[in-house]
């Protein structure tokens, strides 16, 4: 399955990438090798799995309790581009 | 530097015997890291201060007669995929040049619980997306065997940290063979472990069904040393982890005799594109364990010739819907003079991811999105079982099964920087392990004409590292191959 340009840009839109300039035209062009590489599981024939859960294996579950608690000043003023009032300022969405 | 040629077992040794302080053996190691690290460039960050405080805090409990982990004391370098409360964690990337991480992954609590001494974050790949640490932002890093030669990745830098001397012990992460491959290039000890022996709790997420943080070492007792302090279920925090059946004794369990042991050669993994020197190396070491009397025989593992295109499906898949948190908002980079909320995610995308990590973004994207996900992500998932198949087959014929690492030994710096296919090319060895689940341990066999070190590779069933750990013993027992520090 050849992969178009256009198919490439809307890949993009989709992962949040910037799709315009010289950067993204050499992203384009490996793109189209490396599906070119993963194409080559079309010649596997796998007819015979019909369930592609591995049964056999269990999650590991833990109970859903509270262990540790942040608060905004310790968790998020830190590491946070820009910080007010409590919370991560970003621009405004809403008119 | 002479303290820091001992492994970490004599270490531990000379430490319980007061023969040597744990501030002096963190002395000792700041000082070989300030005399090679230039060199070499294994750290993206040295927490000197924080190592000195840790050891004279496990000083003081010895002093004090408290009993101690023999890991107490003995300096570890982590990889910075691996969150470390209050020291700079960045994935070698741009979009996590200052992050910080207000908490402890697992593994690090366990180290400080055992006493260990944690000396810095080490260089890798960004977000470990690579085969050769020449895709961090951060720095180049080199192999200490050959500075003009790759380390190998993404984990090259905790390997070259450990092959230069500068600590006995580190941690990486593999998800598609990131400790093994750079074990090999740089001569040490890499173990894979089984997936879910190790929490990866705090491990920043890379592809969550495949990721595995496990030990470098350059002793199989040293790596069995670590592999017992990080090992098992954390009840507290995750389910990412099992309890497993060898918790806490592989290096008490530790047993050379191969006597009787069935090893597999898997004949696809000798064809063509492995290298005569790491083909004749590997064999030569199944012809070491036949002198020991381990029963060595021919398998068949076809399915390898598909493994590239499943790892790379499965993984990046992961990888496009593990890295969607990343968008400049909360932490991390955010780019510079956006107006609108969406302008903040693509430009900040853009501008803090590297090359490789938006390839295998995109790659991921397109594998997950409507009209191709069943001819290429569900299609994967259903080949991976077919691979467990193929795995478990094999072993109900042999205990281990024994491989080449990579095709090649460590290649020049930028040689292989132009086609991502040609680096992908060179992950075909290891990839099947992460695959199906399975542990999987690396140790030097020999060295190629350029005395670049050569590894080979035992692949053991799930949760077989008892087994593994005892033929990598005998191994290095008959070889010598062990404690292998590159001349700086």
């Amino acid at each position: 399955m050849a992969i178009t340009r256009q198919e490439i840009e809307h890949i993009a839109v989709l992962a949040r990438l910037d799709s315009t300039g010289g950067i993204f035209d050499r992203l384009a062009e490996d793109m189209q090798g490396i599906v070119g590489m993963v194409d080559k599981l079309q010649e596997l024939h796998l007819d015979d799995i019909s369930d592609v859960i591995d049964a056999e294996r269990k999650n590991a579950f833990h109970e859903d309790v509270p262990v540790q608690t942040f608060t905004p000043d310790k968790l998020i003023a830190p590491n946070a581009p820009t910080f007010e009032a409590g919370g991560v300022s970003v621009p405004r969405v809403v008119e | 530097m002479e303290l820091m040629k001992k492994t970490a077992a004599e270490l531990s040794e000379m430490l319980t015997k007061k023969e040597v302080s744990a501030v002096e053996l963190t002395q000792a190691a700041l000082a070989r890291t300030a005399e090679t690290d230039e060199k070499v460039g294994a750290y993206i960050t040295v927490a000197g201060q924080q190592a000195i405080e840790a050891a004279e805090t496990i000083d003081n409990k010895r002093a004090a007669g408290e009993a101690l982990s023999p890991l107490a004391g003995i300096p570890v370098a982590i990889k910075d995929n691996i969150c470390t409360e209050g020291l700079l964690t960045t994935c070698a990337s741009k979009m996590l040049y200052n992050f910080v991480p207000p908490y402890n992954a697992t593994v690090i609590e366990k180290l400080s619980a055992h006493g260990a001494v944690i000396t810095g974050k080490c260089n890798m790949d960004e977000f470990a997306m690579g085969s050769s640490c020449e895709n961090s932002a951060m720095k180049v890093t080199h192999n200490p065997h050959g500075l003009n030669h790759v380390p190998g990745g993404s984990s090259g830098g905790s390997a070259a940290v450990v092959a230069a001397g500068e600590v006995p012990l580190s941690l990486g992460s593999d998800t598609g063979g990131s400790i093994r491959q750079p074990a090999a290039f740089c001569g040490v000890v890499g173990l894979k472990p089984t997936y879910g022996a190790v929490s990866r709790y705090g491990l920043i997420a890379f592809a969550s069904s495949l990721d595995q943080i496990g030990p470098f070492a350059r002793t199989v007792e040293d790596a069995a040393l670590l592999m017992d302090a990080i090992t098992g279920y954390d009840p507290q925090h995750d389910s990412t982890s099992v309890q497993t059946p060898f918790e806490g004794s592989l290096r008490a369990g530790l047993n050379a005799n191969v006597k009787g042991l069935r090893i597999g050669l898997p004949k696809e993994y000798f064809g063509a594109g492995i290298s005569d020197e790491v083909r004749s190396s590997v064999l030569a070491a199944a012809e070491t364990y036949r002198s020991l009397g381990a029963e060595v025989f021919e398998i068949s593992l076809p399915l390898v010739e598909y493994a590239l295109p499943i790892y790379y499906i499965l993984s990046s898949a992961e990888a496009s819907s593990n890295l969607a948190r990343f968008d400049g908002v909360k932490y991390g980079y955010r780019a510079e003079g956006c107006e609108e909320l969406l302008d903040i995610y693509v430009k900040s995308r853009s501008q803090g991811f590297g090359q490789e990590v938006q390839r295998r973004i995109m790659l991921g994207t397109y594998v997950l999105s409507s009209g191709y996900y069943d001819a290429y992500y569900k299609k994967a998932r259903a080949a991976q079982r077919k691979i467990r198949a193929e795995f478990a087959g094999a072993f109900e014929k042999c205990d281990v099964i024994l491989t080449p690492v990579a095709p090649t030994t460590a290649y020049e710096l930028g040689s292989r920087t132009a086609d991502p296919l040609e680096m992908y090319a060179g992950d075909i060895c290891t990839v099947s392990v992460n695959i199906a689940g399975l542990p999987a341990l690396v140790q030097p066999c020999g060295f190629d004409g350029g005395k670049l070190p050569i590894g080979m590779q035992l692949i053991g069933p799930r949760f077989g590292e008892q087994t593994l750990m005892n033929a990598g013993l005998a191994f290095e027992q008959a070889s010598g191959l062990r404690n292998l520090i590159a001349a700086l």
